[in-house]
């Protein structure tokens, strides 16, 4: 295996919340991931996959542990960290009085690049992700589907050797989520280190290389699909997925709250 | 910093608030069109109440005609024209005549009864034997005659009825002139006996062209800083809060700008909006106001050089509110609520904008020093063509203003760094589920809301006590009002919050040793600290001077306490109350914060607040920055109760004592000028060398190795890996 470009140890993030007071959103997790890998955060609605790509993408700060991008610390060296990803969420939106163009050229010029090779790259991804023809089109007057490949397009504009894709296909047609897969899948042939989150079984199953299933905080298991399925004895990842969160629900108890006791939780 | 950030984010957003037609309706549609339509319904009302009559009910006036040589008083149904100084206003008097006749009424109470009741605006009755005493009088004129006043009622309850009555009583007051006149030529005298002579006026203004400055003064600075606010704040909210809604906020985020660069990116945008606004809107306002009310004779044009001091005020003033509304903004979740953070804003704000509007309120230091108030008042000696005074203060404005601006441009980064902030959930206050969880989640030392929610019940509860209380005529009730406010106001909620929100009340008070030598340290630097602190004590007194009254009856009042009573009350109560609220409950919470000196400066102004008087609020604010941080750095409450203790009765002592022994030990005057009514001067050499033992005092306790909150541990780590790695 190449050198990890993300490194993440023992990752703890804590909220204070008022209906359920301490709420550990991660607890110790720790993953690696190598450039032309896929890897996927596979969990349910709350498990933590949010939490810890908002840490990678220097968006929220750890409460205990180290994640690391190609060797820098994301508290540490937040703005080289934000240098070296492009990061894609269900939540990002693209500006609705700018057009596609100007969207992508913005996001290019706050990463420092000339005005030439930004026209290049800028031509050169367009005509790749199609987007040709809503290049003057704004962002209020397009459809999800024109949205998402606008926002790929601002977090390919830099060629990030990290991309990080958070529930990216909530929300789009089948179509369209085709289309964002495949993009995803060209991305790891060019070598990109990929982290996808999803809570979708078939999208990990196609897409990603290693997988981490993620229960209210915690790392259940990881690894290649295979290895799972051979170390868990499940042919299928969906019943993998059920078999893992049972199990873990039964030994820590599941009142369905994702609140952990904060004593357990002290890292 | 890279500042191509800050202008590809400044054009971005200004491309963005311009494609925006709202904004752009707002900021130079509305202003355009508002003003004049305001001016035109101005003038239909001014109008219309120029033609509202007054309803006058005259009582016994049918006397008058009875009576020779009493001039003409009505003329029909009205008041004489000759009784107006403008002929044609007798229209808008509309007189009713009633007459007694026979019947015995109190023609007072029923003219009373007929304004009460609104059959008329006023009321003007004569007595029955008005107009034969007048005549009498005016055929042999003496002293000791009386004449009954005719009484004239109005209600001060209805607009419409004052008005009446300023009419009327332009008229009986010309009318009364005229049988004074009347009355001299009768008695072969001529009337400028009465006059001998007129009051000659005039209004040196006209020559400068400057003639309705001291009005247009007023008026134009008030107006710049409202409109150079409202311009600021709608842009704010839809940088911040409606980006957030949007979701596009977080797609900055991760890019690689930096926070800072997002908010000066944010922060140009902002200010050029509102000066945009602001130049517009006073644009409008001014030529709209200039046709309107130029003509008029008390306002005049505005002073020729208005516009140029207004343009360059602006650009301080926008940046100010600009950086305050992108704090404010940034903290909103959403366009609707950030939109009612505006109302507190004004509220804050808007006595520092009024105040120097007040009567007598002129540019001095310490006016100068009070933010925003400082540039309304620079800002007015300039238009009213004061240079020299505007000059005078420039400086302490200038150096006000720009802190006030680094601070909120800081509290504004601060914002965009707290992911608490950026990311806060969509979860609805519920005070009962936070106190149930403050309550089940105790941890050993408060949480910074803890801390800052115990600091707003102490200023609460000193508020209403204070009020409660009637203020404190003898020094028994001085005593009583002492105790009170130590005990049951600043004690008792911070121990009640301890033993319900802290599991650790001994790591929550710093109630551990410090050792000895930290207690002798503070002791010294209590005494090596007062001729500084009387220094700068006088400076503020000379700044912001105290009342002589309050002063005298503080004096008194203290002087007369027996000794213990004033030790007790002065300097063990408070050290003690005190510390333990704001050096022990507030800065453990607010240490939480993870930085030291912000958590030492926000419990130090929640301790300068919790004082009654401007004066004492900012000494204690100073005193509670240097008490804090020999707090924090013995890791122990002790050496502040010492500090704090001994600096008290220092303080109370030197009124007290000094002034006795100076007159007893002359040779006492090597060390100290004088004490007077702000406190001790001492000979600057003594001065020096005390505040450089008092220095000396304060690196040791820089020297000690202090104990670190969790979080302020965490950022030094960070901080450390930062610098090494980078």
């Amino acid at each position: 295996m190449c050198e990890p470009v993300i490194e993440v140890y023992q990752l703890s993030k804590y909220y204070s919340d008022l209906r359920r007071g301490r709420l550990v959103a991660l607890d110790r997790i720790s993953f690696r991931a190598a450039p032309g890998q896929i890897f996927g955060l596979l969990g349910p609605n709350g498990a933590g996959k949010t939490t810890a790509l908002r840490i990678l993408s220097t968006l929220l700060e750890p409460s205990g542990g180290t994640a690391k991008v190609n060797g820098y610390d994301v508290v540490a060296h937040s703005s080289r960290v934000r240098r070296l990803i492009g990061f894609v969420s269900a939540n990002t939106a693209v500006y609705d009085r700018m057009t596609a163009w100007e969207t992508v050229e913005y996001f290019g010029r706050l990463h420092g690049i000339d005005s030439a090779r930004l026209r290049e790259r800028m031509e050169e991804l367009f005509e790749r992700l199609q987007m040709n023809d809503i290049r003057d089109l704004l962002g209020a007057k397009m459809s999800s589907g024109m949205k998402q490949k606008v926002s790929i397009a601002r977090a390919l504009v830099h060629d990030p050797p990290v991309l990080i894709f958070d529930e990216a296909t909530v929300g789009l047609d089948v179509l369209v989520a085709r289309a964002l897969l495949n993009t995803v899948m060209e991305l790891r042939g060019q070598g990109k280190c990929i982290l996808f989150s999803t809570h979708i079984m078939r999208e990990a199953e196609k897409l990603c290389d290693r997988i981490a299933i993620l229960h209210r905080g915690h790392i259940l298991a990881e690894g290649a699909l295979e290895e799972l399925r051979d170390r868990h004895e499940q042919d299928d990842l969906e019943e993998l997925f059920f078999h893992l969160i049972c199990r873990h629900d039964a030994e820590y108890g599941g009142d369905g709250s994702g609140a952990v006791p904060s004593g357990r939780a002290t890292a | 910093m890279k500042w191509s950030n800050v202008r590809w984010i400044l054009a971005r957003e200004v491309r963005d608030q311009l494609r925006d037609r709202r904004t752009l309706f707002m900021i130079t549609v509305l202003p355009l069109l508002l003003y004049p339509l305001l001016g035109t319904v101005f003038f239909q009302i001014v109008q219309f109440q120029r033609r509202q009559t007054t309803r006058v009910l005259v009582v016994g006036a049918a006397s008058l005609q009875e009576v020779e040589g009493i001039p003409e008083l009505f003329s029909g149904r009205r008041f004489a024209p000759r009784w107006f100084s403008m002929p044609a206003r007798a229209e808008q008097l509309e007189v009713r005549f009633w007459e007694p006749g026979g019947r015995r009424l109190d023609m007072r109470a029923e003219a009373r009864r007929a304004v009460l009741a609104g059959r008329c605006d006023v009321a003007v009755c004569f007595a029955p034997d008005f107009a034969q005493r007048l005549g009498r009088f005016r055929r042999q004129i003496k002293a000791d005659w009386e004449v009954p006043s005719p009484d004239i009622f109005y209600s001060t309850a209805s607009e419409k009825s004052q008005v009446g009555f300023v009419r009327v009583h332009e008229v009986l007051q010309r009318w009364k002139d005229e049988i004074g006149r009347k009355n001299l030529e009768a008695a072969g005298l001529p009337p400028k006996v009465a006059s001998p002579f007129e009051l000659a006026t005039a209004d040196v203004a006209e020559s400068t062209g400057r003639r309705g400055a001291a009005f247009w003064s007023k008026i134009l600075p008030v107006l710049l800083l409202v409109w150079a606010m409202t311009g600021a704040f709608y842009p704010a909210v839809d940088l911040c809060a409606g980006e957030k809604e949007r979701g596009t906020l977080e797609t900055l985020l991760a890019s690689p700008a930096e926070r800072s660069e997002i908010v000066l990116g944010k922060l140009a945008t902002i200010m050029l909006f509102s000066m945009v606004t602001a130049v517009l809107n006073l644009a409008s306002m001014g030529v709209t106001g200039w046709l309107l009310l130029g003509r008029m004779d008390p306002f005049g044009a505005p002073p020729p050089l208005a516009a140029l001091w207004l343009a360059i005020a602006l650009v301080p003033v926008s940046g100010l509110f600009s950086a305050l509304c992108l704090a404010l903004a940034a903290f909103a979740r959403s366009t609707k609520e950030g939109q009612y953070y505006l109302v507190p804003l004004l509220l804050v704000t808007m006595p520092l904008v009024i105040l120097p509007m007040a009567p007598g309120v002129e540019v001095t230091l310490g006016n100068s020093l009070i933010p925003v108030t400082g540039v309304v008042l620079i800002l007015r000696a300039l238009l009213e063509g004061n240079y020299l005074e505007a000059l005078r203060f420039l400086a302490p404005v200038v150096v006000v203003t720009l802190v006030c601006c680094t601070l909120a441009v800081r509290w504004a980064i601060e914002q965009f760094n707290s992911e608490t902030v950026l990311f806060r959930g969509g979860e609805r206050l519920d005070v009962a589920l936070w106190v149930r969880h403050l309550l089940a989640d105790r941890r050993p030392t408060p949480t910074v809301a803890a801390a800052v929610s115990c600091g707003v019940v102490i200023l609460v509860l000193k508020f209403f006590v204070s009020f409660a209380i009637p203020a404190p005529g003898s020094s028994e009730q001085f005593a009583v009002l002492c105790g009170v406010t130590q005990l049951a106001v600043i004690a008792a909620p911070v121990l009640l919050m301890t033993a319900m929100l802290t599991t650790s009340p001994r790591q929550t008070l710093l109630l551990r040793s410090s050792g000895l030598r930290g207690l002798v340290a503070a002791v010294a630097l209590a005494f090596f600290l007062q001729p500084a602190v009387h220094g700068v004590r006088g400076a503020v007194m000379r700044l912001y001077p105290l009342s002589e009254e309050i002063e005298r009856s503080l004096q008194a009042m203290v002087g007369q306490l027996p000794l213990w009573q004033i030790v007790l009350l002065v300097a063990l109560m408070p050290a003690v109350c005190e510390e333990l609220a704001f050096r022990g409950f507030i800065l453990s919470g607010l240490r939480h914060l993870g930085h030291k000196w912000r958590a030492i400066i926000y419990s130090a102004l929640f301790f300068g607040l919790s004082h009654a008087l401007l004066q004492q609020s900012i000494l204690a604010t100073l005193l509670g920055v240097l008490l804090g941080y020999v707090v924090v750095q013995t890791g122990s409450l002790w050496p502040g109760v010492a500090l704090h203790g001994v600096h008290n009765i220092l303080v109370v002592a030197a009124g007290m004592l000094l002034p006795g022994w100076l007159e007893r030990w002359p040779v006492l005057g090597w060390a100290i000028v004088r004490v007077d009514q702000h406190g001790v001067v001492f000979q600057w050499p003594v001065v020096l060398l005390s505040t450089l033992l008092a220095a000396w005092v304060v690196l040791w306790f820089h020297r000690l190795p202090y104990p670190r909150s969790p979080e302020e541990a965490r950022r030094e780590t960070i901080l450390r890996a930062a610098q090494v790695d980078g």
